[in-house]
């Protein structure tokens, strides 16, 4: 083989590529990617992300008295007080934006684990791209049930997926049908990319298996200009429960449409997303007096843990808000993704890989209800239990399931 | 499917189509003067609705008697525009159509940047206006009063706006420019004040559209995007540079779109509009009542 031009040229690539990792290895910071959408119709998620994310990142490279991983002591121990350095990236809510990003993030900008995403279609690629580069993902706050049976070796997910959640809704249901409420008609209500569907068909699968009937079942285009077409199917219906798996925006106009329209729905029980964010209560709050939303966190909590009060304090201070589902969920994924590393004593995308399998961390040390956080083989967590959260007097409170809730749930919404 | 439940798709069409004619009337306005497509369109709006929004918030002015203060201040940010971007744009000797694209897209892509900067990318909402989430109810149809008046508005300000091109000198030299720029220079109007004037009277329309919506829609930077895709269709649909082909193609997308969610799944609705867009251009490309 003769050595061409081209040839010293890869191999004169190569080595300057290569430069910066033998460099890396010395020096006192790890990157770890998180990819959110910082412009663009969700935009404000991803700013509140960051602030949860820093949050986090502090805790880890200030000495705290949590009994949090990592809180204790500066940096991570396990790299000789290494501190955690985040390297943001913004996908705009757009999956082929969030692949590129993810491998300038890897390529570029040299992350050894990556964070994110809020929206489940971009999770997809921006899964993918990591697998293909052997480093590790944890999806913080996606909840679509597909994301994690999709064979993916470097693929974690701390927090219940939608299935999960749905169940504990049906859960709730029968429990409330116990109880001499008539609860027979339901009404599914999501948006149309990965997020909406999987809730949906999460939904309509559990309605069959346990007796509901569907009475509609509306798909719309998220960011619609206008609901009312939507709403007037919703109202034709008037289920006993309506079931909503909407952004921020289209929750907005979807209670706003609905006041005008004269709808008053029965009842409502949401699938987080636009039903956990302040934004919405401050728009129309008065009108969802009553509404449940399936979570994985809430503020109650802090009267058993007092921690999760302490570490609230500290997100306000940077964001101006309180703790909620996403960005505690945020919060704790960087919490454990950089637990791994630290066990992993390296940067190496396989060794973390391993370190992560082998998480098992007891729920007392999180700030969420959770029993623990231990993946099984797709990288899913199923020791995260979902709660149901009332809106009531201007704050969430846990109904359900018995041994987590604060209050007796208030039902119907309206009564 | 009741009958009940058509008239009042067909009845909220009709008021959204209305305020999607009043949105597109600024659009068609420049374009039908100086052939310049306004990319930024949508980002007007937004500029507007945030104006509407901080009047309300600071100094508790209701949208309705905020919306001639914003289409005023709206006017004098459109006649800035042209005054610092599109006359220089304007001025290209090669590619001048693509160099006008850039021009305006690069300014929505800097406002909404701008907005994000400095608003927040937090969504925003009025509350408690006077007429917000108020709604008239007639035998069962449901009339939200917001989107009313501003149904109301849109006739007021097309006939006015009728009025003012065709019987008032200024309309009359608007005409004339949009005729034959180089002619009007002879006669003694100066091209760039008649530009200026009439980017700020398309400004001052999307204001007013902008300061309606701020009552029933929730407010951030991006907002515009979906309602200038729709006002872009509504100028083709009812016709490149006639700016009454704007208040007929909004009625049509508007009652367009509720119908098609009568008989589709509500995710398929813009698939009527586009349809009928399609169909129009297949059978007269210039637009309903395009003169072009």
């Amino acid at each position: 083989m003769t050595i061409s031009r081209r040839n010293v040229l890869l191999g004169a690539t190569a080595a300057a590529a290569l430069g910066p990792i033998a460099a890396r290895a010395q020096t006192s910071e790890v990157a770890i990617g998180v990819i959110y959408p910082l412009s663009g119709s969700s935009a404000a998620i991803g700013v509140d992300a960051q602030h949860a994310f820093n949050t986090a990142a502090d805790i880890i490279n200030k000495n705290y008295d949590f009994a949090l991983p990592l809180a204790k002591g500066e940096g991570l121990s396990g790299l000789g007080g290494a501190k955690v350095k985040l390297v943001f990236a913004d996908h705009q809510a757009d999956p082929q934006k969030g692949r590129a990003e993810t491998e300038r993030l890897i390529t570029q900008e040299k992350v050894c684990a990556v964070v994110g995403t809020y929206q489940s279609a971009v999770a997809v690629t921006v899964s993918q791209t990591c697998e293909r580069y052997g480093v590790p993902f944890i999806s913080a706050d996606n909840s679509s049930p597909s994301l994690h049976r999709r064979g993916l070796k470097y693929y974690f997910r701390a927090s219940p997926h939608d299935e999960m959640f749905s169940a504990a809704m049906f859960d709730f249901f029968d429990a409330m049908k116990k109880k001499g409420q008539k609860i027979e008609t339901l009404a599914l209500f999501h948006e149309d990319t990965i997020f909406g569907t999987d809730s949906a068909n999460a939904q309509t699968k559990l309605a069959a298996e346990r007796g509901y009937k569907i009475v509609a079942d509306i798909k719309y285009r998220a960011n619609s200009p206008s609901l009312t077409a939507e709403v007037q199917q919703l109202k034709a219906a008037n289920a006993d429960v309506l079931m909503p798996s909407s952004y921020t925006t289209d929750s907005i106009l979807l209670v706003k449409t609905m006041a005008e329209l004269g709808y008053k729905p029965k009842n409502i029980m949401a699938q987080d997303a636009g039903f956990s964010e302040k934004a919405t209560y401050d728009a129309v709050g008065d009108k969802l007096e009553g509404v449940i939303s399936r979570g994985s966190f809430s503020l109650d909590l802090a009267q058993k843990r007092p921690m999760v009060g302490l570490i609230n304090e500290m997100y306000r201070a940077k964001s101006g808000k309180d703790f909620n589902d996403y960005t505690s969920r945020q919060f704790m994924g960087l919490i454990i993704m950089a637990d791994a590393v630290n066990r992993a004593k390296s940067t190496d995308g396989e060794k973390i890989r391993e370190a992560l399998v082998a998480t098992d961390m007891p729920g007392d040390v999180t700030i969420m209800p959770w029993r623990r956080v231990k993946f099984d083989e797709m990288g899913q967590n199923n020791f995260a239990d979902p709660v149901l959260l009332q809106y009531s007097a201007k704050n969430f409170v846990t109904i359900f399931p018995e041994q987590a809730a604060v209050s007796e749930a208030i039902w119907p919404m309206n009564s | 499917m009741t009958a009940e439940t058509i008239i009042q798709s067909l009845a909220s069409g009709l008021l959204m189509g209305l305020l999607y004619g009043l949105i597109a009337a600024g659009l068609a306005l420049i374009f039908g003067l100086m052939d310049v497509v306004n990319f930024a369109h949508g980002e007007f709006l937004m500029i507007a609705m945030y104006a509407t929004f901080f009047l309300f918030a600071f100094f508790a002015i209701d949208p309705l008697l905020a919306a001639p203060l914003v289409a005023a201040a709206l006017f004098v940010f459109g006649a800035v525009v042209y005054l610092l971007v599109v006359r220089f744009a304007m001025r290209a000797k090669a590619n001048a159509g693509m160099v006008q694209i850039f021009s305006t897209f690069g300014l929505a892509i800097v406002m909404r940047g701008l907005a994000q900067f400095f608003f927040t990318p937090d969504y925003r909402s009025v509350t408690n206006s006077w007429v917000g989430g108020k709604t008239i109810s007639i035998a069962g149809i449901y009339l939200p009063e917001p989107q009313l008046i501003g149904a109301m508005l849109s006739i007021a300000a097309f006939v006015a706006l009728y009025f003012f091109i065709n019987r008032t000198d200024f309309g009359r030299a608007l005409e004339a420019t949009r005729e034959d720029a180089g002619a009007v220079a002879l006669v003694g109007i100066d091209k760039n004040r008649v530009f200026a004037l009439g980017w700020g009277l398309g400004a001052a329309l999307v204001g007013l559209a902008g300061a309606i919506m701020a009552i029933f829609f929730y407010i951030y930077p991006d907002v515009g995007a979906s309602f200038a895709l729709i006002a872009y269709v509504t100028v083709a649909l009812g016709g490149f540079g006639s700016v009454f082909g704007a208040f007929a193609g909004g009625i049509i997308v508007g009652l367009v779109e509720a119908s098609t969610a009568l008989i589709l799944p509500p995710s398929l609705k813009s698939v009527g509009i586009y349809a009928v867009y399609l169909l129009v251009v297949f059978i007269r490309p210039r637009g309903l009542f395009g003169s072009m």
